[in-house]
């Protein structure tokens, strides 16, 4: 299909041209006098001959078959004469305008005397301004058209088994609803792949002036739509420009079997956007909206939201509303009227649609999400994805690629479930880790009593820093003996701050999961600030209940962090306290060594001492805490009496 | 487009078959990452990829584990199409998934319409030996009449878990030797063929 033409694609300057002409003529200008392309276009145009001797075969028509031997003559002399003879492709082309038609006729009509040098020159002359006009264009796309020709020619071998695809289970030129059930978007917006992909490209082009004016190259564009036809979205992707994304979503709805507002619908849409005005259409509109079927409706609301967005850039590509209606409305099956209706009013009346740029699901090249949520996120991509595959597979379409894809995708699930599961694993562990904790300190301590400054430095993770711990010192180990209450507390309450720190976020978390299905009638307590449900509801109590709770446990935590905050300065008092006495000890002591074996045994002494004195305070410790979740208990007990 | 994956390692893409619970995803796991798991929850496809060094040479293995229920036939058929090897597994402590094998060597020479494809009868659950419900002789009996090898395995203790993917592997990969050889066998036919007839001329 895509070669029926071959000729147009190297000229893509003269539809370029031709709608230019109508449109615009300050762009045309722009781009007459670009001179600055002068050398690449020869360039591009000897590799563009090479293209096209390799294309030759493909040539759909004959009437230039007699001619193409000359003309090759001519074009190793210059080759930016080459080309000729376009002018064949506008006769088949049906949307061309009246006057282009009469000017192919002069220029067929010239053609058999083509040869002759005379006509040449004026020839060349038209030529080039065409031909100018879309260096500029050819410039940026030049790398991807290089790639797209030859991927153009590897495609053929892989075309006959895709062609299927195409041919049984086309996108275009189906009702909305099946398009977007054979090629959707996997992140549960419903919309045509084709649809979400030229809008999300012109979204980031609305403010370029070309917008909507400039036609595409139709080669180029009927390549598209057979890429998109047979599920190739990536590889189209990577050809878009600013003319082929418009042409190529105006093609699509252009070949929708019905107005996308639905045939039954058309009449009275028509009808208010003619007799009625302001708020009243509006209301009209969306009453008629309603009945829009839900895929249609969202179409409809991702096309109009996206227009608005180009003429809200009017002062860039000299859009309003009127204009685009103008340019677009005959696509749309709708009168301009209408379509100003509707774009003066889309943004209220959908509300609910907002243009998100879609992010295909991975590929196995790609790197997995870390985060549970994008997790969850990717995973119901991929599975909307696979459940696709197997759609188009059940539906007989089997192809190699196909079944690649279909393991690569379960290959991803399985990743990505797992990676999941590990993940909520830890998530359990770390949770069972800190009830556990409180029972850790015990062993730290009591294998390095002697450095007694650094466990407390270790239970409390960030801490000011720690001065290093005296090596031999007895006096240093007496001092810090003497004010072991304060350590053991110090020691004990951030461990049981942690464990009702993750309680509450528990609790907290249960909360709102009992508070998310209830039905929205509540009511709020003024003093309190709780959230009252009515007496009869079942969760009332719960959810007071939980509140309570919170509150409780919220105090607690409060307290707590108070606490911790006082005993780290007394650590850090102690610290400093012990470093002078060290000091002072240091001086003191200098000439007098303290005998070995006295000094290991008082050590000793000190060990054992220190580690019964740790685990005491450990069982306090968990006492305490038991007392502490009771006495909250009892409280949230009397609070909910109150209630 | 990019034809560098067949020119990386051999490819051998392994489905595992059989009845649920029977220890499909723990034989899989088991290979993959060294690890069993207890917990019993029903798969409805996984599939993992792995590197390995089969008889020397860099390989890749597909390892595509299917659910066991009937309610996932539909999609069943997509994936036994592009398998090129069956590890066909019963539980040797449950006669039902044994009875069941017989269904899904069915369902496979249906789909892959070849009976000599790559494929092995495993009994798994050996280490539960004296809660045996299938008689050996049993299972080396069927294995015979369907002219595949019959291997006993264990995913708790990882008895024989290497050595059923790596024989279904090697088969895998004798079975696409042979084919490659044929058809170029009957390119050089046509070959001589074209000549003959030149020949002729």
């Amino acid at each position: 299909m895509e070669f029926d033409s071959p000729e147009e694609k190297e000229f893509p300057g003269l539809y370029a041209a031709e709608a230019a002409d109508s449109k615009s003529k300050k762009s045309k200008e722009e781009s007459d006098f670009d001179e600055d392309h002068e050398h690449n276009k020869k360039d591009l145009l000897i590799g563009r001959r090479k293209d096209k001797k390799d294309k030759g075969k493909d040539r759909g028509y004959a009437a230039l078959e007699g001619e193409s031997s000359p003309e090759e003559e001519l074009e190793t002399k210059s080759p930016s004469k080459s080309k000729k003879s376009k002018t064949f492709k506008f006769v088949s082309s049906k949307s061309k305008e009246k006057r282009e038609k009469s000017r192919d006729k002069e220029k067929s009509v010239e053609e058999p005397a083509h040869k002759a040098k005379d006509t040449d020159k004026d020839k060349d002359k038209e030529r080039e301004r065409h031909d100018e006009k879309e260096v500029k264009k050819k410039d940026k796309k030049k790398d991807k058209k290089d790639k797209k020709s030859k991927q153009l020619s590897q495609q053929q071998d892989e075309d006959a088994e895709e062609e299927d695809l195409a041919m049984g289970c086309p996108v275009f030129g189906v009702s909305v609803s099946l398009a977007t059930e054979r090629s959707r978007c996997h992140d549960g917006i419903d919309l045509p792949m084709v649809v979400r992909d030229c809008i999300d490209y012109l979204q980031e082009q609305t403010h370029n002036f070309v917008i909507y004016k400039v036609e595409p190259i139709k080669a180029e564009l009927l390549h598209l739509k057979r890429l998109y036809n047979n599920r190739e979205h990536d590889e189209a992707l990577n050809l878009f420009n600013v003319p082929l994304a418009c042409g190529l979503l105006k093609l699509y709805l252009r070949d929708l079997p019905e107005p996308m507002l639905t045939t039954d619908l058309m009449y009275d849409f028509e009808d208010v956007a003619r007799h009625q005005k302001g708020r009243e259409q509006r209301i009209g509109l969306q009453q008629l909206m309603e009945q829009v079927p839900k895929c249609n409706r969202t179409l409809v609301g991702w096309v109009m939201l996206h227009f608005y967005a180009v003429t809200d850039q009017e002062r860039y590509n000299k859009l309003n509303h009127e204009s685009i209606a103008v340019l677009l409305s005959p696509t749309l099956q709708m009168s301009a009227q209408l379509m100003v209706a509707l774009l003066r009013h889309c943004r209220l009346l959908f509300a609910d649609i907002q243009l998100i740029p879609y992010v295909p699901p991975l590929t196995a090249a790609s790197k997995l999400p870390e985060d549970p949520e994008d997790i969850q996120m990717e995973l119901r991509k991929q599975d909307s994805l696979l459940a696709q595959i197997h759609s188009e597979m059940n539906a007989g379409f089997i192809t190699k690629k196909r079944e690649e894809q279909l393991w690569e995708v379960q290959r991803i699930i399985t990743q990505l479930k797992r990676k999941l599961r590990s993940f909520e694993k830890k998530q359990e562990k770390s949770i069972e880790e800190l009830d556990g904790s409180v029972i850790q300190p015990v062993p730290v301590t009591a294998t390095a009593p002697v450095v007694v400054p650094v466990p407390v430095g270790e239970d409390i993770t960030d801490s000011n820093n720690q001065p290093p711990a005296p090596p031999n010192s007895t006096v240093t180990t007496i001092s810090t003996e003497e004010h072991k209450p304060g350590r053991r507390a110090s020691s004990s309450s951030p461990v049981t701050h942690n464990i009702d720190v993750s309680d509450c976020i528990q609790v907290h978390r249960n909360e709102e999961h009992s508070s998310s299905p209830s039905p929205p009638l509540y009511t709020i307590d003024r003093e309190s600030g709780f959230v009252l449900l009515p007496e009869t509801n079942p969760h009332r109590e719960e959810l007071l209940r939980l509140q309570i709770e919170y509150d409780e446990l919220m105090a607690l935590q409060n307290e707590l962090k108070a606490r911790i905050k006082a005993e780290r300065n007394e650590v850090y008092r102690l610290n400093k306290l012990c470093e002078m006495q060290l000091l002072k000890h240091q001086a003191a002591a200098g000439a007098q060594p303290p005998k070995e074996a006295d000094y290991e045994r008082i050590i000793e002494h000190y060990k054992r001492e220190n580690a019964l004195l740790e685990h005491k305070k450990q069982m306090l410790g968990k006492e305490l805490k038991e007392e502490r979740r009771a006495c909250i208990a009892l409280q949230v007990e009397l609070r909910l009496q109150q209630f | 487009m990019s034809k560098k994956p067949t020119v990386g390692p051999a490819l051998h893409k392994v489905i595992m078959v059989g009845s649920g619970g029977v220890g499909k995803s723990a034989l899989t796991l088991q290979f993959m990452y060294d690890e069993f798991v207890e917990d019993y929850e029903p798969t409805k496809a996984d599939s993992y990829r792995k590197k390995v060094v089969l008889d020397g040479e860099e390989v890749q293995i597909d390892i595509l584990d299917t659910a066991g229920q009937e309610d996932y036939a539909a999609i069943r058929d997509n994936y036994f199409r592009s398998g090129e090897g069956f590890l066909c597994v019963f539980s040797i402590t449950d006669d039902e998934s044994f009875q069941a094998t017989q269904e899904f060597r069915e369902q496979i020479l249906r789909v892959k319409n070849d009976e000599s494809i790559p494929f092995l009868l495993v009994g798994n659950k050996c280490d539960l030996n004296d809660k045996r419900k299938v008689p050996l002789s049993e299972c080396q009996l069927r294995a015979q009449q369907w002219a595949v090898p019959y291997v006993e395995t264990s995913a708790k203790t990882r008895e024989n878990v290497d050595k059923v993917f790596f024989d279904l592997m090697r088969e895998i990969r004798s079975r696409k030797t042979e084919d490659s050889k044929a058809t170029s066998g009957r390119a050089k036919d046509r070959c001589k063929k074209r000549r003959l007839k030149c020949t002729l001329l």
